[in-house]
């Protein structure tokens, strides 16, 4: 039977032979793809040699920064989780106000740079912070886990709550009702109805925070104070010591586990989570669950979305305040100063624009091929384009500067090098929008178009890619929001003359100059969400929405 | 109508798998240029599948395929030329009804005189005047089937690949579509393939059926052929619906056959079958080959083929009555299409084969 599947995929293998252009492109994909994924990986893991990594053990300083990232990804996605569930059954299944507020919350940290709830929480709670100092007169420390814990439950359950809320908005209250029906009591139905369609969604959710808690770099080098961790002491290997080799093997640890969320995220959640999507019957106004429960659960909602808000309250008023803590009087004077470093917003406008743009194109032909060719090597190509997504984007950062900086492709200091790492970083995303969209194609479309004598290269420039608009701008909208708040990636790799938005901010914080920092955040997540709301218009025009 | 000495399609030994389920089975078949071919058989067994082979979507694991004594294996789907309508249409929903069907025409970069002077006759054959700068969704189900037939039949391809290209139309349109599509066949002399599992439609249109099941071939024939001398029980039954009745083969005569069946001769013309006094057959009798007439009191069944039962129950289908009659410990299916306005026979009655019309299957065949 393996024999005979191998003979089957030569045989697909060999039919490429009739079609140059698709076997052309197919390799190109391949060589471009391990040449900015595969490359700079294996670079950067074989910098150490395999007994080095020991030091992970037992160096005592990198074996706590492990146990640290471990632990902090524990409590925060386990806080997230439920932060996001709670979001996620307020909005589809309880009938409260201000629903609809409640899911711009979830949408706000999403156009945010990372480190956007680390700022504002010193702004409130710092030293100089109005709450703890201005309305308590205390002197607390914010740094470290507690305060980590809480800005990266903030940052990441909206990451949690796109998942869920995906699967829990599909199940049909008619099954509730069937067990209603059946004599099941409100918490027996939720038990053994709700929860169980639930949990694809909830095990999705889970690994989606997981993974952006351990790799985050933004919110611990601001809050985490003496708090160890992967990503920051790599950073500071890096930065303060020179040290190539031991940042390697930090960020390499992070590899692991990260990588092993990408595989259950992919063999396992992603295949289940296709149970959960019953038929398109006409559903029910939910039950109502008990009032207790029902106001309960949309208090938490209204404290969490207050917090939400004076995070990003807070971040405004300091963006326009001369001294945060000492003169509260209106100034511009920080958007000033963001307008001289004006460059460096148009920096982060650009590469994110371009690397969005090549990585849309290059992620719907793959998808195309994958998808609607037998080429014999579907699976593979499938899992080159969400490869990217198993690596943390500080790890791909690092593995560019250490793969691009000798010649024959020497990119160190250029701008081409932001754009190919955000590019690559951004494939899986912009992928998963182009598969969507084939997948809403018609079965037999395509196969009209060749039956009517269209090569495959005809078929998708007439029928393809025109039936892939949609898509191809919503992908390309995600690509640039992430990336225009992106520093993971391009910390390790930009230079002076590329510097970007994101980058400044990270170096305005560490010399304590807040007002410019807010200002300067303020700005970039202006500039995505202007990006956001028009493109949102425009879908919705053409009968699209965007799928965060 | 079609010249069956030239093969213009041929499929030999074609074999396809999925996995490890068998789709086609060893299938060989030709038809002949010109010849209007139905492919019929209930859902899941490999149409669509001989289909997609021949229109180069997928390769066959074995086996070989010609078109005009040509070997296409490997070729790609845009060098065969063979202009397919899709059960589902497939039409290009962002482009208009002109841009549809001149599609094709476009990619073989004719000069645009001759794409208008085609296309208008298109417009014409399938009545979509009017319609030219319509998209896809503003257009009826009707319509949007004649778009697909235009967009096959432009290509003025020698062949023509249906597959259930009716199965979403209403029964009414059903009937009529079928009928225009037949006659614009035999105007153009093109050899179809047309994909069915409607016995109606594929009686009704095709010179030759090629019945199948589970991916082989049972029976190919005449829609005559198929429907009076099925060659074994499944076509029979899947064709038309059908008495089957198990009888011993009791005397062979010059111009008839005696057989019994539970202890009743039953006398039938005897052709050209091949059998053995003793040997046991099948008897295929369809229901409206049966006539029935209320029995006296204590009339006994004497005449020729004639044998007494008992009405079960019936249904009312408008233009007959359909019965089912208990005889001996078999139930019969009986079609009576010439019913009396006063309501259906009830009770005893005898009922009487027609023997012009009896076909027997030797049981090793079946
Ligand atoms: N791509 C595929 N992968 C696996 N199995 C397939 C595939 N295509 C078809 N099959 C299987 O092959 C068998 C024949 O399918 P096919 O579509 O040819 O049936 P069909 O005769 O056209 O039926 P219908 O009348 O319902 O259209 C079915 O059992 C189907 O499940
Ligand atoms: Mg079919």
């Amino acid at each position: 039977m393996a024999k005979y599947l191998k003979k089957e995929k030569l045989k697909e293998i060999k039919r490429l032979g009739n079609e140059p252009l698709l076997l052309l492109t197919i390799v190109f994909i391949i060589l471009f793809t391990s040449c900015f994924v595969i490359w700079p990986v294996v670079r950067l893991i074989a910098l150490a040699r395999p007994s080095e990594f020991l030091v992970l053990f037992t160096n005592s300083r990198w074996a706590r920064s492990l146990a640290n990232s471990l632990f902090m990804m524990v409590i925060s996605t386990v806080s997230c989780t439920v932060t996001a569930f709670i979001f996620a059954y307020t909005i589809t299944r309880l009938d409260v106000p201000l629903k609809r507020f409640f899911r711009f919350i979830t949408l706000l940290p999403i156009v945010s740079p990372p480190f956007v709830v680390a700022l504002s929480y010193i702004l409130l709670f710092g030293v100089q912070g109005i709450i703890t100092k201005g309305l308590f007169g205390l002197h607390v420390d914010v740094y470290g886990v507690f305060g980590l814990w809480v800005v990266q439950t903030v940052t990441f359950f909206p990451y949690a709550f796109s998942i869920i809320i995906g699967v829990m908005g599909k199940i049909s209250t008619n099954l509730e009702y069937a067990a209603y029906n059946m004599g099941a009591s409100r918490w027996q139905v939720f038990k053994d109805v709700f929860w169980p369609l639930c949990r694809p969604g909830v095990a999705g959710g889970v690994l989606m925070a997981a993974i952006n808690v351990l790799t985050d770099f933004g919110n611990p080098i601001m809050i985490g104070g003496d708090l160890a961790l992967l990503p920051t002491e790599a950073y500071m290997q890096i930065v303060g010591w020179y040290d190539m080799k031991t940042a390697a093997i930090l960020a390499s640890a992070l590899m692991v586990p990260s990588f092993i969320i990408f595989i259950l995220n992919r063999f396992w959640v992603g295949r289940r989570s296709y149970v959960t999507v019953t038929g398109k019957e006409i559903s029910l106004t939910p039950f109502k669950p008990h009032f207790l429960v029902k106001w309960g659960l949309f208090t938490f909602c209204s404290i969490m979305s207050a917090f939400v808000l004076l995070v990003y309250g807070s971040l405004f008023i300091g963006a326009f305040t001369r001294a945060w803590g000492y003169d509260w009087s209106f100034t511009m004077a920080n958007m000033g100063y963001v307008w001289e470093k004006f460059r460096e917003v148009w920096n982060s406008i650009k590469y994110a624009a371009l690397s969005s743009i090549l990585a849309s194109l290059l992620a719907m032909v793959l998808a195309y091929i994958v998808q609607k060719k037998s080429v014999g090597i579907n699976k593979f190509l499938d899992f080159l384009a969400v490869l990217p997504s198993a690596v943390p984007g500080m790890f791909l950062g690092l593995g560019f500067v250490i793969a691009f900086n000798t010649p024959p492709l020497k990119l160190t200091g250029t701008g081409l090098i932001m754009v190919l790492a955000l590019m690559f970083w951004n494939l899986p995303t912009c992928y998963s929008a182009s598969i969507a969209g084939i997948q809403q194609i018609g079965e037999s479309v395509e196969d009209a178009a060749l039956n009517l004598g269209a090569d495959s290269f005809q078929s998708f420039k007439d029928v393809i890619l025109p039936l892939l608009r949609i898509p191809f701008l919503s992908g390309f909208v995600l690509s640039f929001l992430r990336s225009v708040t992106c520093l993971s990636v391009i910390i390790f790799i930009y230079s002076p003359r590329t510097t970007v938005g994101t980058a400044s901010i990270l170096g305005l914080v560490s010399n304590g100059l807040w007002g410019a920092a807010a200002a300067f955040t303020v700005v970039l997540i202006s500039i995505a969400f202007s990006v956001l709301l028009l493109t949102n218009r425009f879908l919705r025009k053409h009968g699209g929405s965007l799928n965060l | 109508m079609y010249d069956s000495s030239k093969p213009f399609i041929e499929f030999k030994n074609v074999t396809k798998t999925f996995d490890s389920f068998k789709a086609l089975d060893n299938i060989t078949l030709t038809i002949p240029q010109g010849c209007f071919m139905t492919l019929l058989g209930p859902s899941g067994c490999g149409k669509t599948t001989l289909m997609r082979q021949l229109a180069g979507f997928s390769e066959p694991d074995s086996g070989d395929i010609y078109i005009k004594g040509i070997r296409v294996n490997g070729l790609p789907p845009y060098k065969r030329n063979t202009p397919l309508v899709f059960q589902e249409y497939a039409l290009f929903p962002h482009m208009t009804v002109k841009e549809n069907i001149t599609y094709g025409l476009k990619l073989k970069n004719t000069d645009k005189e001759s794409v208008g002077r085609r296309f208008d006759e298109m417009l014409k054959m399938f009545n979509l005047a009017g319609m030219e700068q319509r998209f896809p969704k503003q257009l009826s189900g009707g319509q949007q089937q004649r778009v697909a037939f235009a967009r096959a039949l432009i290509m003025g391809q020698e062949v023509l690949l249906l597959d259930e290209p009716l199965s979403n139309l209403d029964a009414k349109l059903r009937v009529e579509v079928r009928t225009e599509l037949r006659q614009i066949q035999r105007k153009l002399g093109i050899t179809t393939i047309y994909v069915t599992h409607d016995q109606d439609e594929a009686l009704s249109m095709s010179d030759l059926i090629a019945v199948m099941r589970a991916g082989k071939i049972e029976q190919v024939g005449t829609p005559w052929q198929i429907y009076f001398k099925p060659e074994n029980r499944f076509v029979a039954d899947f064709v038309g619906t059908v008495n089957f009745m198990d009888v011993v083969i009791s005397g062979l005569f010059e111009d008839r056959l005696l057989i019994n069946w539970q202890g009743s001769a039953i006398s039938m013309n005897r052709m050209d079958y091949v059998l053995n006094p003793g040997e046991e057959a099948s008897l295929i009798v369809r229901p409206e080959y049966i006539s029935l007439r209320p029995a006296a009191n204590n009339e006994s069944a004497d005449q020729e083929n004639s044998l007494r039962g008992e009405i079960l129950f019936y249904s009312f289908l408008g233009r007959f009555i359909r019965y089912w009659i208990k005889v001996k410990n078999q139930t019969f299916i009986v079609d009576d299409s010439n019913p009396s306005l006063s309501g259906a026979i009830e009770g005893e009655v005898i009922i009487a084969l027609d023997r012009n019309k009896l076909h027997l299957l030797r049981n090793s065949k079946s």
